[in-house]
């Protein structure tokens, strides 16, 4: 009975002692740093607006037909809902008692003025290598050019104890520690540009890079292991490898890159789902110097060990076999009822208007829950000026899974493409994840 | 093992316990996993008695068949008609560039009725058309071709594949399907219009001159509109309002969630009509046959000639 009181009182001593440390990293690890920032400057208002185009910031915290910045938008957790909040400079609900020091140690650290830390659907472990000028920037374009929406934060939808916010201070100890941006100054001054934009602002890895077992982005910038950028699944969504190797980017030119961040398409291919966000919040904004030198920058993190520098695509049967009416291969007939008619008996689609399953590396990803939920979901392209009309695809639910499961088997591996096996079971786990996405919260707003 | 470590354990196992039953409880709802049967349409006699009913059978059945070869084969030359049937086909079109789906989808003139409704009365004609003529009347007009034999095995198997799709409703009854949407024919046409519509809705696939888009083959994907690889002015599809109710229900393809295309619901009964008074009257191959159609009954408004 003495032992179990000694270890009982061991462990609380112990809790306590870490939840100590939990709770007081607002005042050693992450502490404040004001500054005084001209917000009325018009110029530093300008490069804010752009940069917060750059990070992407509509994206989270616009939600679908809500006011500009004020939240509310769900992300799904496998804890539960994370709802974005009020970024206006609205005082009573958004952020207009920000100090600057508050809005830094917010965006870049992950903490809240009330000391408690973010969640890191807020990537702050990318934006902890923003430049204090653009922070500044940023900071001075919130607080004085956006209009103030009165809207309250909806709590998230975690149960006890997940809900609890003090662990996060322990994981961001762990995963999100200052750091500042490194340029490889042996590269051009615009593949580093490049670099800080991807790894900064635009926050490329948050979804591009594989997470570990504590749901941290595995690497924040290029190394060795090559696991930056190498594509990762999130949300039912795999975001494609970006590296220049074989199922990654090695196919894709420049210009190609430029065309598709700034348009949402290219003459093979088109963003959608989360990407098509993005594109539309995000990089259609962005200047051509800039969308170049994230191209550059791309093309060149090299390719993985073990994975080809060349774009992987074997020879093409699956046109002769389908023109001469040849469906005997699994998957075949059920993709000329359902599929042909967009995309096309040579799987090449049409330019800008229905994108290719020949060579397209989402098709064949390693990881196929993108084409499952584009397939039984739907999805869109991004809007821009560039083109006159943005196509959508509809979703196929009204499919069996084991029909669905058939077609993209075929397509996984029709026309030169090498992909592995997808399962009825896939397709159907797919189906429970849909029906089961948040609703996106837009509350109503008080003032307008 | 101590008595305290066995205590430890006891109480870190209950502790990873109830967080994985609060995550079990966070996914214990459940809906189907998997997609419900095709909907059942009703299927009424000729006084519009509810008879049976009929699920659009799925091509994956036909392989199976005795005459699967043959359904198969019909199905591929309404597909692929220009390229197949070259000497029949005049202009770019394939049956299935206006019956869309395979023509499995209402309101964009299925062929889901065709086999237990022709022979039937068509006052185009002033007489009883049986369906061979009316397939052939498609290549004369909309493919601007010449028709095929009677018993030639393309018309055999285009009908084999429309027979398949009727599966088994008896001549007289229909399947509650619509051939077109409803289409206000009482509005008046603006062209003017009807050309910015079309540069905003049309031209990114069938392209500013109409033109259409072709593949790596030469293949149309998307048909030309007007000029000589276009249908010509016999075609349905050349008078407004036939064109009107295609367009509304139909068009743009991929514009929304519309199963199974994301095709139409974008624009209205006036912009339809607008956009297709434009199309349809820009320069299009003559019909020479003409000189027999409507010759005893009333022409519609929007005939051509």
């Amino acid at each position: 009975m003495q032992k179990l009181k000694v270890v009982l009182l061991a462990s609380l001593a112990l809790l306590a002692i870490v939840f100590l440390v939990a709770i007081s990293t607002p005042y050693w690890f992450a502490r404040k740093h004001d500054a005084v920032v001209d917000i009325h400057n018009p110029a530093l208002i300008k490069k804010g607006a752009y940069l917060a185009y750059a990070a992407d910031c509509a994206a989270c915290h616009t939600a679908p037909h809500g006011r500009p910045f004020a939240g509310g938008l769900a992300m799904q957790t496998p804890m539960g809902t994370i709802y974005s909040t009020n970024i206006t400079p609205d005082k009573k609900t958004g952020i207009g008692n920000y100090s600057y020091g508050d809005f830094e140690r917010a965006v870049r650290r992950g903490v809240r003025p009330d000391g408690a830390a973010l969640y890191p659907a807020m990537p702050y472990v990318s934006y902890a290598v923003v430049r204090d000028q653009d922070v500044k920037a940023l900071y001075a374009y919130f607080m004085s050019s956006i209009k103030p929406v009165e809207q309250r934060n909806k709590p998230t939808t975690m149960p006890w104890p997940l809900s609890m916010r003090w662990p996060m201070a322990l994981w961001q100890l762990m995963y999100a520690r200052p750091r500042a941006f490194v340029p490889n100054k042996a590269q051009s001054p615009e593949v580093q540009r490049g670099a800080y934009l991807v790894e900064g602002l635009e926050h490329c890895g948050a979804c591009h890079t594989p997470r570990g077992i504590a749901f941290q982005e595995k690497a924040l910038h290029d190394t060795s292991s090559g696991v930056y950028l190498s594509g990762s699944a999130l949300e039912g969504w795999y975001a494609k490898d970006l590296r220049n190797e074989g199922l990654g980017l090695a196919g894709w030119s420049d210009h190609e890159i430029v065309d598709f961040l700034a348009t949402g398409r290219t003459d093979r291919t088109a963003a959608f789902g989360s990407m098509a966000e993005v594109i539309s919040h995000s990089t259609q904004h962005l200047s051509d110097a800039d969308l170049q030198a994230i191209a550059h920058y791309l093309k060149q993190l090299p390719a993985r060990d073990g994975q080809s520098p060349h774009p992987i695509l074997g020879v093409d049967t699956t046109t002769a076999k389908l023109r001469a009416g040849d469906y005997r291969a699994s998957g075949a007939t059920e993709y000329v009822e359902h599929c042909s008619e967009c995309h096309r008996l040579d799987g090449r689609g049409a330019p800008r208007v229905f994108p290719a399953l020949a060579g397209n590396s989402i098709v064949s990803a390693e990881d196929p829950s993108s084409l499952i939920q584009v397939t039984l979901a739907g999805g869109g392209m991004a809007k821009t000026p560039h083109d006159r009309m943005a196509f959508v695809m509809p979703g196929f639910k009204q499919l069996k899974n084991r029909d669905i499961a058939d077609i993209l088997n075929f397509i996984r591996n029709g026309w030169g493409n090498r992909g592995s096996q997808v399962k009825a079971r896939d397709v159907a786990r797919m189906r429970q994840l849909i029906d089961h996405e948040p609703l996106n919260y837009v509350p109503e707003a008080h003032n307008d | 093992m101590t008595k305290s470590s066995r205590i430890t354990l006891s109480v870190l196992a209950t502790a990873i316990l109830a967080s994985m039953a609060t995550l079990a409880v966070v996914h214990a709802r459940h809906t189907p996993d998997d997609a419900p049967p095709t909907p059942a349409l009703k299927v009424k006699d000729s006084q519009g008695t509810v008879v049976g009913s009929y699920r659009i059978p799925s091509d994956s059945q036909i392989a199976a068949l005795p005459d699967g070869k043959e359904i198969l084969y019909g199905k591929r030359l309404l597909n692929e008609t220009a390229r197949l049937l070259p000497t029949h086909v005049g202009d770019g079109l394939n049956c299935n560039s206006c019956h869309l789906a395979e023509g499995k989808l209402g309101a964009a003139g299925p062929y889901i009725n065709a086999y237990n409704t022709y022979p039937t009365f068509k006052s185009r004609a002033g007489r009883k058309v049986s369906l061979t003529e009316r397939i052939n009347g498609c290549f004369q007009r909309s493919m601007n071709g010449v028709p095929l034999a009677p018993d030639s095995r393309e018309m055999l198997a285009m009908k084999a594949y429309m027979k398949w799709l009727a599966q088994g409703v008896p001549t007289g009854d229909k399947v509650d399907v619509v051939n077109a949407g409803k289409i206000d024919t009482s509005l008046v046409p603006d062209p003017v219009r009807g050309k910015q519509i079309y540069g905003e809705q049309c031209a990114s696939c069938h392209g500013d001159s109409g033109e259409g888009m072709k593949d790596q083959f030469g293949d149309y994907i998307f048909p030309p509109l007007w000029g000589n690889d276009s249908y010509n002015i016999g075609a349905g599809m050349a008078r407004t309002y036939k064109a009107a109710a295609f367009i509304k229900y139909n068009m743009p393809l991929a514009a929304g969630r519309n199963k199974p295309l994301g095709q139409g619901g974008v624009l209205t009964d006036q912009d339809a009509v607008d956009v297709a008074q434009y199309f349809t009257h820009q320069p299009r191959p003559d019909f020479p046959g003409k000189i027999n159609d409507w010759k005893n009954q009333k022409k519609p408004k929007d005939a051509r000639y």
